[in-house]
C-alpha cells in the first residue's frame, strides 16, 4: 500500500511539474479508503492483542483484576472530566489538587463518623470544582487559564492547612474502601456506578442531552435560550463528585494523605478522556468511550509491566496513545473521515 | 461632489468590466455585469438584494473567480485569482464587516497584510508611510501608534479605508462601508473617500442608502437579476428614479389582504425598546394571529428589535409585555421560558446544531416537555420528532442524518420547526427567515409562519426582500438608521418600502 502511494505521487508529480499545485487528483485516490480512526485502532490494538497474549502471565484473573483496579482511580475522575469535555469546557488542570484537599478533609473528618466524612468530602469536591464551572458557564472564563489559577489556589490552600507534613485520620473507619468484593476492589464497582449514572444522565436526561449541544455550539444554545449556564456548572459539580471519590479512594488507600497525593491524576484522566475519542471541542463523546480508553491505557500499562519496562516507558507508550487517537479524532471531525 | 477642481475624467477609462457572468450550482447570481469606471470617479453600484452586486464586488477583488467576461485595470485585461492577486494589481477592498484587530495599534493594522510590508520592519520608515497615509485622509488626530481600542466605529472605519489606501492601491471598492454608520462617522468616511478619488485613485462604492449614493457618486451603475440596468450620471437621477432601475416593474401587495387583529387575542407589546447605538425608541403592539414584518438594511435597526426581544442585546432598555407579563427581554432564558421563541439570521453559527441529527435538533428546545422531572421519555421524544417532522414537511427517511447533510432550505425548515408545535411559544420572531433558501423552501417557510400565526402565535420577522415583506407582512413597519420610518397596514407597494428603507424620511 505504502509503496503504491508513494510510486503513485511521484507520477503525479512527473505529469505535474509544479509541485507547490496542492489539489488532490479525485481519480487518484481510492474510493473509499479506511480513515484515521480505522487505521489508528488496527494498528494500535492489532500489536497490542498480540503482544499481550504472547506475555507470561497476561492472561490470567489476577492480572485481570489488577487492570480494573488500576483503571480505577484514573477511570473515575475521567468519567467527570468526559462530561465538562462534552460540554465544551475543554479541561481542567486543577484536578490533582482538588483530590489531595478532598483526601486530607476526608481524613481529617474521620471522627465524625465514616458517612459524614464522605459527605463532607464529595460537598467538599462538588462545591470547589462547581465555583470554577459557574464562572465558565456564565462569565464565559477560559477553563485553562482559570484552572490553573484554581489549581494553584487549592494546591496551596492544601500545603497551608496540612502544613506541608502528611495528614493521618483520626479513625481508621474507612478501611472499608479497602475491601474487596467477589475479589476486586470497591473502586472498580465505584468505576462501573459512575459510568453508568454518567452514561444514564448524558443519554436519557435533559440536562445530559443539553449538554452535547451547548458544547457542539454555545452561541446557537444561547440564542435558542438553553440554560448555558446552568448545564455547565452541572457538568462542572458531577465532574466534582468524581474527584471526590476518587479523592476518598486515595486517602484510603494510602492511609495518609500528603500535597503530592494527587500525583498525575489530572493527566492521567485527560488522557483516558482523549484515548477514549471524545472530542476536545465538546459536543461529542460518551462516558463509555471513556471507560474503553481508562481500560486501553490501563492494559498497555500493564503488558509494559509484565514484559519489564521501565516507569519511563509506560508514560511514554501513553504519550503517544494520546497523539495518535487525538490526531486522529481531529482528521474524523474535520475532514468528515471514519 | 468635491468641488469643480477636480473633475473625475470620466471620459477615460481605469477600470473596464464586461460581460462579466457568475453561476453557483447552476443558478445564475450574476448574468451580464458590464461598467467603467474612470481615474478619480466615485461609482455606484446598487442594486436590490440578490442583484449581484457582492458577487460583482467579490469578482472584483479576487475572491470569486467569473465564468464568462472581462475585467480590465489600466487598460490590460487581468485574472484575478486571489485577493493576494488583486492586491498586487492595485485593487483594494473595504468589506461590509471591519476586518482591523482590536488589538492592534492603528499603524500595526495598516501594514497587516500588505503584501509589499518589509519582512523584518522598520519601525521608524513604517511610521512614517502610516503617518503621511493618515495625513493624506485628513486624519491628522489619529495617531499610527494608537490602540485601535481608543476609536469609535466610524474612526476604524476610516483606518480600514486607510489601510486599504496604503496598499497603494488605483482601485478601492467599498462594500456598504456606512450600514452601521452615524450621519457624523459617514460625513468623514465620504470626505476621505473623496479625498481619495482626488487622486486620481477609482473608487466603486456599493450601498443601499440611495441618497447617499447620490450625494457622492459620479455616476452610478444599477444591476438586477444580474445584470446591468443602466450606469446614469448622478446628477440626472432621483432617488425614485434609482429605485424604479432596480426594481423594474414594483411589486405590489397582491390579494393577500391584511387579517384584521381578533379582539380577544393577546398581544406582545414593546414600548420604548431601545439599544445603544443601534435602537432608539421602538414602539409595537404586535397581535397574535397577525405578522408583523420589520423592514430594514443592515444597520436599520430591525434585528437588533428581534435580537433584544430574545435577550440577546444586554444593554437593552425599555418595556416588553407579552400577555400582560413583563418580560426580562435581557436574558435569553427567561425570554424563552416566558414564550419567546427566536430564529437568528444565521442559521450556521447562532442556530442549527450542524452535527447533530434533524431529530435531535428538532427537540432540542423543547427536551424539559419531553419527559418529567428532567428525565426524558424516548417515546415521547420520537413521537414529538415524528409529529413536527410531519408538520413541516421534512423528509421522514432522513430524520436521523446530521442536519449539515440537508439542503440550506430543508436546514432553514429544521430551524424554523424547531420552534412550532408548541404550547409554550407565544411569540415567534425571525431574523431574515428565508435567507439563502431556494425558491421551494421559501414558499414552505411561508407556508409554516402563516400556519403559526392562524394557529395563534405573535409573528414577527425582519427581512430586506421586498416580495417577502409584501407578501407575508399583514403590518409592515420600515426601518432605517436605527428608527421606524412609516407602519403600513395592508396598503404597501415594493417602491414606497424600497424608498423608506433606504432614503429616510423623519418619523411620521
Amino acid at each position: 500500500m505504502t509503496s503504491a502511494d508513494g510510486s503513485r505521487h511521484s507520477a503525479a508529480l512527473a505529469t505535474h511539474p509544479d509541485p507547490a499545485d496542492p489539489t488532490p487528483t479525485p481519480g487518484g485516490r481510492l474510493p473509499r479508503r479506511p480513515g484515521p480512526l480505522t487505521v489508528a485502532s488496527v494498528v494500535l490494538l492489532l500489536p497490542l492483542a498480540v503482544l499481550a497474549v504472547t506475555t507470561d502471565r497476561f492472561l490470567t484473573l489476577d492480572n485481570a483484576r489488577a487492570i480494573l483496579a488500576s483503571a480505577a482511580f484514573v477511570g473515575i475522575t475521567a468519567i467527570g472530566a468526559t462530561l465538562v469535555m462534552i460540554v465544551g469546557s475543554a479541561v481542567s488542570l486543577a484536578v490533582s489538587q482538588t483530590a489531595t484537599v478532598v483526601a486530607m478533609v476526608f481524613l481529617v473528618t474521620q471522627h465524625l463518623g465514616l458517612l459524614p466524612a464522605v459527605l463532607v468530602a464529595l460537598v467538599c469536591g462538588v462545591v470547589l470544582t462547581a465555583v470554577q464551572g459557574a464562572a465558565v458557564g456564565y462569565w464565559d472564563a477560559n477553563p485553562i487559564v482559570l484552572t490553573i489559577a484554581a489549581g494553584f489556589a487549592v494546591g496551596a490552600a492544601a500545603t497551608w492547612f496540612s502544613g506541608g507534613t502528611p495528614v493521618y485520620p483520626a479513625s481508621d473507619a474507612f478501611v472499608v474502601f479497602n475491601r474487596t468484593l467477589l475479589g476486586l476492589p470497591l473502586s472498580v464497582y465505584a468505576l462501573l456506578a459512575v459510568t453508568v449514572l454518567a452514561h444514564w444522565l448524558l443519554r436519557r436526561t435533559t440536562a445530559g442531552r443539553q449538554m452535547y449541544l451547548v458544547g457542539e455550539n454555545r452561541a446557537a444554545a444561547r440564542a435558542a435560550g438553553l440554560p448555558v449556564g446552568r448545564v455547565t456548572v452541572l457538568a462542572w459539580a458531577f465532574f466534582g463528585g468524581c474527584i471526590a471519590v476518587t479523592g476518598i479512594f486515595l486517602a484510603s488507600f494510602n492511609t495518609a494523605a500528603t500535597v503530592t497525593l494527587g500525583g498525575t491524576l489530572t493527566l492521567d484522566a485527560i488522557a483516558a478522556v482523549l484515548v477514549g475519542g471524545t472530542a476536545i471541542a465538546g459536543g461529542r463523546g460518551s462516558a463509555l468511550q471513556t471507560l474503553g480508553g481508562a481500560l486501553l491505557i490501563s492494559v498497555i500499562s500493564d503488558v509494559l509491566l509484565l514484559r519489564g519496562y521501565s516507569t519511563g516507558m509506560q508514560i511514554l507508550v501513553k504519550g503517544l496513545l494520546v497523539l495518535v487517537v487525538v490526531i486522529a479524532v481531529h482528521l474524523r471531525t474535520t475532514r468528515g473521515w471514519r | 461632489m468635491s468641488g469643480s477642481a477636480a473633475r473625475p475624467a470620466l471620459d477615460r477609462v481605469q477600470v473596464r468590466v464586461e460581460g462579466l457572468a457568475r453561476a453557483f450550482n447552476g443558478v445564475p447570481a450574476v448574468r451580464d455585469a458590464s461598467f467603467t469606471v474612470g481615474p478619480g470617479e466615485i461609482h455606484g453600484l446598487c442594486g436590490h438584494n440578490g442583484a449581484g452586486k457582492s458577487t460583482v464586488v467579490k469578482m472584483l477583488s479576487g475572491q470569486l473567480t467569473p465564468d464568462h467576461g472581462r475585467i480590465a485595470i489600466g487598460g490590460t485585461p487581468v485574472e484575478l485569482p486571489s485577493r493576494q492577486a488583486a492586491q498586487r494589481l492595485g485593487v483594494a477592498l473595504v468589506d461590509q464587516e471591519l476586518s482591523v484587530v482590536p488589538a492592534l495599534t492603528v499603524g500595526e493594522n495598516m501594514l497587516l497584510g500588505d503584501i509589499d510590508a518589509p519582512l523584518v520592519n522598520r519601525r521608524r520608515t513604517a511610521r512614517a508611510r502610516c503617518r503621511q497615509i493618515l495625513d493624506g485622509m485628513g486624519l491628522e488626530h489619529i495617531r499610527p501608534d494608537q490602540p485601535v481600542t481608543t476609536l469609535g466605529i466610524g474612526e476604524r472605519q476610516l483606518v480600514e479605508i486607510a489601510k486599504a489606501l496604503s496598499q497603494n492601491a488605483r482601485v478601492v471598492i467599498l462594500d456598504e462601508p456606512t450600514a452601521t454608520l452615524s450621519d457624523v462617522e459617514s460625513a468623514h468616511v465620504f470626505a476621505a473617500i473623496r479625498r481619495v478619488a482626488a487622486t486620481g485613485c477609482s473608487i466603486i462604492f456599493v450601498s443601499h442608502r440611495l441618497s447617499e449614493v447620490l450625494d457622492l457618486c459620479d455616476r452610478v451603475t444599477v444591476l438586477r437579476d444580474g445584470s446591468t440596468v443602466a450606469t446614469t450620471a448622478a446628477e440626472q437621477l432621483t432617488v425614485d428614479e434609482l429605485i424604479v432601475q432596480m426594481l423594474g416593474e414594483t411589486p405590489h401587495r397582491l390579494a393577500a389582504v391584511a387579517k384584521p387583529a381578533t379582539s380577544q387575542a393577546y398581544a406582545l407589546r414593546i414600548e420604548g425598546l431601545s439599544v445603544p447605538g443601534r435602537l432608539v425608541n421602538f414602539d409595537l403592539t404586535a397581535r397574535a394571529g397577525r405578522i408583523h414584518a420589520l423592514a430594514g438594511q443592515l444597520g436599520s435597526g430591525a434585528s437588533d428589535v428581534l435580537r433584544a426581544l430574545a435577550g440577546l442585546h444586554p444593554k437593552a432598555t425599555g418595556n416588553v409585555r407579552l400577555r400582560d407579563r413583563t418580560v426580562p427581554y435581557r436574558d435569553p432564558v427567561a425570554a424563552a421560558r416566558d414564550g419567546i421563541a427566536f430564529v437568528s439570521n444565521d442559521r450556521k453559527t447562532e442556530g442549527l446544531f450542524l452535527d447533530k441529527s434533524v431529530a435531535g435538533n428538532l427537540v432540542a428546545t423543547r427536551l424539559p416537555h419531553l419527559g418529567r422531572g428532567g428525565v426524558l421519555r424516548p417515546g415521547r421524544e420520537q413521537d414529538a420528532v415524528r409529529s413536527i417532522a410531519d408538520l413541516a414537511g421534512l423528509p421522514a427517511g432522513r430524520l436521523r442524518e446530521p442536519v449539515r447533510a440537508l439542503s440550506g432550505g430543508n436546514q432553514q425548515k429544521v430551524f424554523v420547526a424547531r420552534c412550532l408545535g408548541r404550547n409554550d411559544v407565544l411569540a415567534l420572531l425571525l431574523d431574515e427567515p428565508t435567507r439563502g433558501v431556494d425558491i421551494g423552501g421559501r414558499a414552505a417557510i411561508h407556508r409554516l409562519l402563516r400556519e403559526a400565526a392562524d394557529a395563534g402565535l405573535v409573528v414577527i420577522f425582519a427581512s430586506t426582500e421586498l416580495e417577502e415583506l409584501l407578501e407575508l407582512g399583514d403590518e409592515i413597519i420600515t426601518m432605517r438608521d436605527g428608527r421606524i420610518v412609516r407602519r403600513y397596514q395592508g396598503d404597501a407597494d415594493g417602491s414606497a418600502l424600497m424608498r423608506d428603507m433606504t432614503h429616510g424620511v423623519d418619523q411620521t
